[in-house]
């Protein structure tokens, strides 16, 4: 009898009852204790407990365990699965409508999708050192008021100077990254083939700038792939192109046909990722490099950027204020000891900046660096905001075509009331609807998005991938979902849900026009944006269409630049001559100094002959030309001659541009001697007329032309021909003949040109692509407003018709409202567009002048969309029988 | 087995079933499989495999008397359906004639072996 006092454990039997089926549980329960009492009679208590538990766990099994969702019936699955199914009776009864705002969102969402891997590529670029926080670059600036300047290069002296005296700098390595000797682009074949390859991406740099920038190495290493004198690496591509299958490390380079002085191939890196800000195939080693005499040791040659690894911990602040110290006892001592009188203005203005590695890609506005690629942060910003407003634009259908359709939806909410549904509830059924169409639309915009993704890397230079596998797709995707569908549904949800059911019941409630005034503000702002589109579209393109063919100084049509002719040698004369004796051509010039992007540049202070200690020096390039050069590129001589290779004085003979004249302060510059700071002088033999050789963003700035015959790298060839293939053809057929190992590489002058202005034309596309899509979804918008509007009032037209309104009446009754809102739209766009447009030309020393044609044509234009649009629903209307839709009543 | 739809467990539940008749509810039928096949088995088992010979339509099911010493709750009494019955019989058949077509208990085998 002293067993009956032992029990079944209760809290195993709650367990079970809480997991268990409902309808299971007697049954159970009964069997369990049952048992426990048979096991009572054999075993000990502890037993007997032990074997319930056993049993308890035993039933956790799929049959016997009580069904979470579906069987029990959970209210707010049942009301969400309500919602859904009411969302999608409605996308099926007005197909139409469904179809405008899914489409109109999808082009928004796609269109955004876009933007954002554009700005996220932007942003991305050199994120990927491991030890990036530590990695800078060194910026001299120079900040006098009215003359203020940031550059990176310094002579190469500032290695030693900064190893020795800063022990928070852990390593510096230098680097040249424009064509400066070897660096640039070269003639390049491995030492046991003949025939050369022109090959482009050469910088030099020292051993530490592999280590510095974490360059990864597939071969070699990177303390010792460049710690040899003429060694380089190259690229894991070009490793590829040339040693196919091997490891290339010790094999012979030879550049530009230079056998004395042959490289070796110490190492090869991994191709640099697309977003850095550094992209090169080969790295000459700058260990043993001397350029000139006394090169490494002096002040000349500012040609080296510095990246510099601080210790970590190391404040950059400090560091820059004391580096200040080179400044003092370096720089100025090196222009005192020339007599520059600027010494002084370079002890107050000047002042070395830390650049953090990340900053150098987007924020180097100011800093002059060239062949660095640099995104600007400008068009980033433009672009975020243009995404922003696209989808505005579609949210702005969403809500005005559900509030328009309220009319259709206020029986169901003012029933739904009726039988006791709260507001909340309304809400959510409303925003479900809202989510779903954001849902689907995101889907469809996604897959545009990834169609569209080639056409949108042409248009703006980029080599974007859809990141399909990335592990934030998703989440990303669905947190968009959520955030567009509760922006787009927020407002139809609040104004659907706040119907009052007697009136809604009795029919009081006027035909969705209550908002009327509301929507006819969005279909503003729908315009306002799309307006301001097409005007920043059409200003971009007449400025790019002036840059492209305004009068520039040179002419640049029928110019054939014959590209690596340094390595013709002593035979450049033989070439010349050779190319005058075919008909179709008419001048033939060498230089490495084109008015085009891509060919050499330099810079260095000039004064008049005698004025050096006393005056500012004009900052001015130096170009080495032949007599040829200014007849072939069409140039005009102001005042004074051109150079003769008969005179023998000539080889001291400049000519000078005008800006030069004038900021030397010369009227009449023939006869004036100049000279340069680094002590010769020339005679000024004549005055050529400015043009332009830099971006025409910029005025043209000062120049000098020196004589130098058969020099240069470049033999640009001046034509007459209609042909020109066929005299390609001959021209590549005598480049054949004397360089058999290299073949002809050329270029055309107007191509080079229209180059220089290849971000002036993307923007513009950009534009275009957007302005379009803008108006896409504006027109897409107001179609579907003018379809409803037509449909609410077909029989108020009726009764007009029946009473002998004509068809014109009728057709103005209904656009006259909406041209009335496409108008307002314009009187608040085209100001709008003008301030941006012309502060955007601000940027350019050569601009068209704002004119009235441009708001007149672009103003013509939307009305004639937005009439289009709206008119054919609205002839219909006009056209349709009355009989029709009188006979119901 | 072949075209009868139960397994050898199923089967075994479903012998025991018709054996237990009118006593035939979940704890009874483990303790039953316990003694005669000397193997231990949870009443959850058990009773899954009873709920999967119901929903062949091989068992039915109903509730019985409420009963003391299981706390006054009533147990679920199964019984086995014609087609249950039918199923058995089959499966045993099946056994039957493999067995005959199997050599060493085959009369002629033997004879031939001793030969």
């Amino acid at each position: 009898m002293k067993k009956h006092h032992h029990i079944p454990p209760r809290f195993a039997e709650k367990i079970l009852n809480q997991i268990i089926r409902p309808d299971l549980a007697e049954e159970v329960l009964g069997d369990l204790e049952e048992k426990f009492y048979a096991t009572l009679v054999k075993r000990s208590s502890f037993r007997a407990r032990l074997n319930y538990w056993y049993q308890v766990l035993n039933y956790l099994r799929p049959f016997a365990i009580r069904k979470r969702s579906g069987a029990s019936h959970s209210n707010p699955i049942v009301m969400f699965s309500h919602n859904i199914k009411i969302a999608r009776r409605s996308i099926l009864k007005q197909k139409m409508y469904a179809a405008i705002k899914i489409g109109g969102f999808s082009i928004g969402i796609a269109a955004c999708l876009l933007i954002a891997l554009f700005i996220r590529e932007e942003l991305s670029y050199d994120k990927h050192y491991a030890d990036g926080d530590n990695i800078y670059r060194l910026v001299g600036a120079y900040d006098e008021p009215g003359e203020s300047w940031k550059g990176v290069t310094l002579p190469a002296i500032i290695k030693p100077l900064l190893e020795e005296g800063f022990p928070e700098i852990e390593k510096t390595g230098r680097l040249i990254i424009f064509d400066f000797f070897a660096s640039g682009n070269n003639q390049f074949r491995p030492v046991n083939e003949m025939q050369n390859t022109y090959e482009e991406g050469f910088v030099y740099a020292d051993p530490e700038t592999l280590e510095i920038l974490e360059i990864p190495m597939v071969y070699g290493y990177q303390t010792l792939a460049l710690s040899e004198p003429n060694t380089l690496v190259i690229s894991q591509k070009k490793a590829d192109k040339y040693f196919p299958g091997e490891n290339p490390v010790g094999r012979m380079i030879i550049l530009n046909e230079n056998e004395s002085n042959p490289y070796k191939i110490g190492g090869v890196m991994e191709n640099f990722p697309s977003n850095s800000h550094l992209q090169c195939d080969f790295i000459l080693t700058l260990t043993g490099k001397e350029f000139w005499p006394g090169e490494q040791s002096d002040w000349n040659g500012y040609v080296y950027d510095s990246y510099l690894k601080l210790r970590p911990g190391s404040n950059p602040v400090d560091l820059e204020e004391k580096l200040l110290s080179i400044r003092d006892n370096h720089i100025v001592v090196d222009y005192e000891s020339r007599g520059d009188q600027r010494a002084g203005d370079i002890k107050e203005y000047f002042s070395f900046q830390l650049q953090p590695v990340k900053d150098i890609y987007l924020r180097s506005d100011d800093i002059l660096d060239n062949n660095v690629p640099h995104g600007d942060l400008k068009v980033v910003w433009v672009f975020g905001a243009i995404a922003v407003f696209i989808l505005l634009l579609a949210c702005i259908n969403f809500i005005n075509l559900s509030t328009a359709k309220s009319a259709n939806r206020a029986k169901e909410v003012g029933l739904r009331k009726v039988v006791g549904s709260y507001r909340s509830g309304l809400v959510s059924q409303f925003m479900t609807e809202s989510l779903v169409f954001s849902f689907i639309s995101f889907i469809i915009g996604a897959l545009l998005a990834w169609i569209l993704l080639p056409y949108f890397n042409l248009l703006s230079g980029k080599s974007l991938v859809f990141p399909w596998s990335a592990w934030w797709l998703v989440p990303g995707f669905i947190s968009s979902i959520v955030i567009t569908g509760i922006m787009a549904g927020f407002y139809p949800a609040l104004y659907l849900s706040a119907f009052k059911p007697i009136d809604v019941l009795k029919g009081k409630l006027s035909r969705g026009s209550s908002s009327s005034k509301m929507r006819g503000g969005m279909v503003i702002f729908q315009f306002t944006t799309s307006i301001v589109l097409m005007i920043c579209t059409f200003i971009t393109y007449q400025q790019m269409t002036f840059i492209l063919n305004t009068k520039i100084g040179f002419d640049k049509e029928q110019v054939v630049m014959i590209q690596g002719a340094n390595t013709l040698g002593k035979k450049r004369a033989a070439f010349k001559n050779e190319l005058l004796q075919l008909s179709e051509v008419m001048t033939v010039t060498q230089s490495s100094y084109f008015p085009v992007s891509g060919t050499q540049r330099n810079g260095d202070s000039f004064w008049k002959e005698g004025r050096s200690k006393l005056d500012k020096g004009v900052g001015s390039q130096i170009w080495w030309v032949d007599q040829d050069y200014i007849p072939a590129l069409g140039m005009k001589l102001v005042s004074g001659r051109n150079f003769s290779a008969e005179m023998a004085s000539d080889s001291s003979a400049m000519i000078i541009n005008q800006t030069m004249a004038k900021q030397l302060g010369l009227e009449d510059p023939v006869g004036e001697r100049i000279t340069v700071s680094w002590g010769r002088s020339w005679n000024v033999i004549g005055m050529v007329e400015d043009f332009h050789f830099e971006s025409m963003k910029g005025d043209v700035e000062p120049l000098c032309l020196v004589f130098g015959q058969y020099s240069g790298s470049i033999v640009s060839v001046k034509v007459n021909t209609k042909d020109m293939a066929g005299t390609l053809a001959s021209i590549s057929r005598l480049w054949e003949e004397f360089m058999p190992a290299q073949p002809i590489r050329y270029a055309f002058l107007d191509e080079r040109y229209a180059r220089m202005y290849a971000d002036v034309e993307r923007t513009g596309k950009v534009f275009t692509a957007f302005a379009v899509l803008a108006i896409v979804v504006a027109c897409l918008g107001l179609f579907a407003l003018s379809a409803f509007m037509v449909e609410q009032r077909s029989k108020e037209i009726s009764v007009r018709k029946v009473l002998g309104a004509s068809l014109g009446s009728i057709f103005n009754l209904l656009t006259l409202n909406f041209l009335r809102l496409v108008l307002i739209a314009m009187v608040i766009a085209m100001p709008i567009g003008w301030y941006v447009m012309r502060k955007w030309l601000e940027d350019y020393a050569n601009r068209i002048e704002i004119t009235w044609e441009v708001f007149a044509i672009t103003g013509i234009a939307v009305l004639l969309i937005a009439l289009l649009t709206i008119s054919s629903e609205s002839i219909k209307a006009a056209l349709i029988n009355p009989a029709k839709k009188l006979r119901s009543e | 087995m072949k075209e009868t739809g139960i397994g050898e467990f199923e089967e075994v539940i479903l012998l025991l079933v018709g054996i237990l008749d009118q006593n035939a509810y979940a704890f009874r039928i483990s303790e039953e499989f316990e003694s005669q096949t000397g193997r231990s088995i949870s009443i959850g088992a058990v009773h899954s495999a009873l709920e999967r010979l119901s929903g062949k339509g091989f068992l039915t099911s109903e509730m019985g008397k409420p009963s003391a010493g299981r706390g006054g709750r009533r147990k679920r009494i199964y019984s086995i359906t014609a087609s249950g019955r039918r199923a058995l019989t089959a499966s045993r058949d099946f056994r039957i004639s493999l067995w005959s077509q199997f050599p060493d208990f085959s009369v002629d085998q033997l004879s031939f072996v001793f030969n």
